[in-house]
């Protein structure tokens, strides 16, 4: 019995000694300093990259090794599916790569947890070969620094189905550019088809409320404000749309990947998409590819929404110059420019949109796409807000939705999301 | 008298067992024990993923209770115990007995209806959601018809219903193999002996099989009902990551998925929800099993 209750202890000791260590550092950050010889082993994560470009960053990282003797990069890539996850897993546990590929909303908590290495102490030299609005893409409000080198950039367009268009009466040369032209379109187009085709399959997103106008975050960037007049009259214009089966009555469930296809099955005439959609448009709907439509983003800004991607260095890392060096290769404008020659991307680092690759239009659509996108990208707003988390995404999703089920009246519904959304970035201290 | 201390030691604790049960220990320990213990000191703390918490007391709890997507879930995964587990004991119990008979080409059948089982539940779920979609496979088939689309997957109710179907579709061949292992144990002399008293198929059914597999149903009604209270992937795969219309579908295991995890997750508060689910599947096992053994008595 006494050896039993010894053996119990001495069990229960080894089971709870760990738990005293549970929790991560953080907070604790690492030094900024990345002076000193580039050398020693490093690790490059990248976001669901190798699949399509392996020989690109196989032949990048042999360039770096050649150009840094003693150098050693090891490369991992990560599904898409989960990625915010797996960054999650190895920041808790301290194994979080030397340098990582994010995105400004995952760089955020990591900055804050002292994760992510000021590159404003670090790196500063780098800052004028980025256009300024890439650089400034990866500071964080109430934080001082910049926290990630700007790697691509993306926007896209606007694809719309032109029979559609023509079978409701609508110019098919003429599509909606503002979201007051949208909202009038896609009214017509319920009308004419009896609620069969609807001209949306998504609820607003805070991209949508940036892209009419709506002040998202007040300045301080300490508290949201996206339920103000303009919020509120177009939560009411998406709810009149939904009313109407204008916004097809799956949206308040749908994904990016369903609403692209009820695009491709022609139950939906409009659908945001990139240049790459195309080749999925001529292989999957060969007859919609014919009758497609390519577009601006709607916006009643004149600013479209652009997607930043960056490259983020561990302030933990043991290698720091070596982490800096290769996380400024990767994104310099070289590099940057032959990886858009690959992929439908645009680069971040000044005087690269100016490159005849983006301005000259050689006639196919894939080029118009590109020579568009790359003069909406000069002007084009990141309208997501680098504190606006996952957790916050559905929160608006969810009252958006019960707005347009009529459960409450958009302004309630928007005064909650934005509670919601505050509590939750207090509670991300 | 030291000596003699550890010759006792040595005695009452051998060495051998414990060390042939070492690697079983170790596992259970890194990967059951630890993890659960975890949850639980988490559930008293603000922990978050990249913050080290403090310890709140019950906050979360407290706060668990003014929560109304916790309520939600809470209502949705006790609706999913309601609806899920009853035909999931009787139906393969039915579908037990239809192939439990030994005539040609049965084995067919049997791995038919096998087959969900070991299907990927997202593959299932992507094939529900094309079958149930408002354009899907039923819908046109509704429409063919001159019925009207059903919104399958965009009212609330009819989402929860889906996912349910999906459970109890999937769920049937596992319980039909419990069920026939039982049925092979019920002694035939049983049923011949109804037979010769004049019962027919369903009273033999009522007065042989039933009480012969009762435990057995016990049994999968427990295993049933804390994999309907834990249910995460039929929901989240037809219903979204937001689950559903206005989170409306959420359940409990999603609500802890979706506030525990990523670069901002809640730990502490997400743990707290876990520990719930946990008590709640613990009381279920409790009440099932009492039932067995008032029956019993």
């Amino acid at each position: 019995m006494r050896i039993s209750r010894r053996a119990f202890a001495a069990a229960a000791v080894a089971v709870l000694l760990p738990l005293s260590a549970c929790g991560s550092g953080g907070g604790g950050g690492g030094s900024s300093d990345a002076s000193g010889k580039v050398e020693g082993d490093i690790t490059f994560q990248t976001w669901n990259l190798r699949a399509n470009f392996k020989p690109y960053f196989e032949g990048l990282i042999a360039e770096f090794e050649k150009k840094h003797p003693g150098t050693k990069v090891k490369w991992v890539d990560q599904p898409a599916e989960g990625y915010a996850d797996k960054i999650s897993a190895d920041a808790a546990g301290g194994t979080l790569p030397d340098v990582v590929n994010v995105s400004p909303d995952l760089v955020a908590p990591l900055a804050k947890a002292g994760l992510a290495l000021d590159l404003d102490k670090a790196a500063p030299q780098y800052e004028k070969e980025y256009l300024p609005g890439a650089w400034a893409g990866h500071r964080i409000p109430g934080m001082t620094g910049t926290y990630a080198f700007p790697w691509y950039l993306n926007t896209g367009p606007l694809f719309y189905n032109k029979t559609l268009f023509k079978e409701a009466g609508l110019d098919p040369e003429q599509p909606p550019k503002t979201y007051d032209e949208l909202f009038s379109a896609g009214l017509k187009m319920a009308e004419k088809s009896g609620g069969k085709v609807a001209t949306l399959a998504n609820v607003p997103t805070i991209e949508d409320f940036g892209r009419y106008g709506v002040q998202l975050m007040n300045k301080q960037g300490t508290a949201f404000s996206f339920n103000d007049d303009k919020g509120v009259r177009l939560l009411a214009k998406y709810k009149e749309l939904y009313d109407a089966k204008a916004l097809d009555p799956q949206a308040l469930t749908a994904t990016p990947e369903s609403s692209g296809k009820k695009f491709l099955t022609g139950a939906v005439a409009m659908n945001p998409g990139s240049a790459l959609d195309l080749g999925n448009f001529k292989k999957q709907a060969p007859s919609l590819y014919k009758n497609i439509g390519i577009t601006d983003q709607v916006t009643s800004t004149g600013h479209v929404n652009m997607y930043v991607m960056g490259v983020m260095v561990n302030s933990q890392s043991k290698r720091k110059p070596a982490a800096v060096a290769f996380a400024h290769f990767v994104t310099d404008a070289a590099h940057q420019m032959s990886f858009a020659k690959k992929v439908a991307i645009f680069p971040s680092t000044a005087g690269s949109l100016d490159d005849p690759y983006f301005t000259k239009e050689d006639g196919s659509d894939e080029t118009r796409v590109r020579v568009a996108a790359a003069k909406s990208l000069k002007t084009a707003v990141n309208y997501t807000p680098v504190l606006f988390s996952e957790q916050m995404k559905i929160a608006l999703r969810n009252e958006v939705a019960k707005a347009l089920q009529g459960k409450q009246s958009p302004k309630e519904a928007l005064d909650n999301a934005v509670k919601e959304c505050d509590r939750l970035l207090q509670q991300q201290g | 008298m030291a000596l003699s201390g550890i010759s006792r030691v040595r005695r009452q604790l051998p060495t051998s067992p414990w060390l042939f049960a070492a690697p079983g220990l170790l596992v259970t320990g890194a990967f059951v024990l630890y993890p659960f213990l975890s949850t639980l000191v988490n559930a008293f703390t603000d922990r978050r993923t990249l913050i080290p918490g403090q310890f709140v007391g019950l906050a979360n709890f407290r706060e668990l209770l003014q929560d109304d997507m916790f309520w939600t879930g809470l209502r949705n995964s006790t609706l999913y115990v309601l609806g899920v587990v009853p035909p999931l004991v009787v139906l393969p119990l039915l579908l037990a007995l239809l192939v439990q008979k030994n005539i040609p080409g049965i084995t067919f059948f049997r791995s038919a209806f096998y087959t969900p089982v070991v299907a990927s539940i997202v593959v299932v779920g992507l094939i529900w959601v094309w079958l149930l979609d408002d354009r899907g496979l039923v819908n046109s088939l509704l429409e063919t018809v001159g019925a009207d689309r059903v919104g399958f997957l965009s009212d609330q109710w009819l989402l929860l219903l889906s996912a349910m179907a999906v459970t109890v579709w999937k769920g049937l061949g596992y319980y039909m193999i419990i069920y026939l292992a039982a049925l092979g144990n019920v002694p035939r002399e049983l049923h011949e002996a109804a037979a010769v008293d004049g019962a027919g198929a369903v009273r033999r059914f009522m007065t042989v099989t039933v009480p012969a597999v009762r435990s057995t149903m016990v049994l999968v009604g427990a295993l049933s009902s804390v994999a309907a209270f834990k249910v995460f992937s039929e929901v989240y795969l037809l219903a979204g990551p937001s689950g559903g219309p206005a989170g409306e579908d959420t359940t409990l295991v999603m609500l802890v998925q979706r506030t525990g995890t990523g670069l901002t997750g809640r730990v502490g508060y997400a743990s707290a929800i876990a520990v719930v689910v946990f008590v709640v599947t613990v009381v279920l096992m409790l009440l099932v099993l009492r039932a067995d053994r008032k029956e019993e008595s």
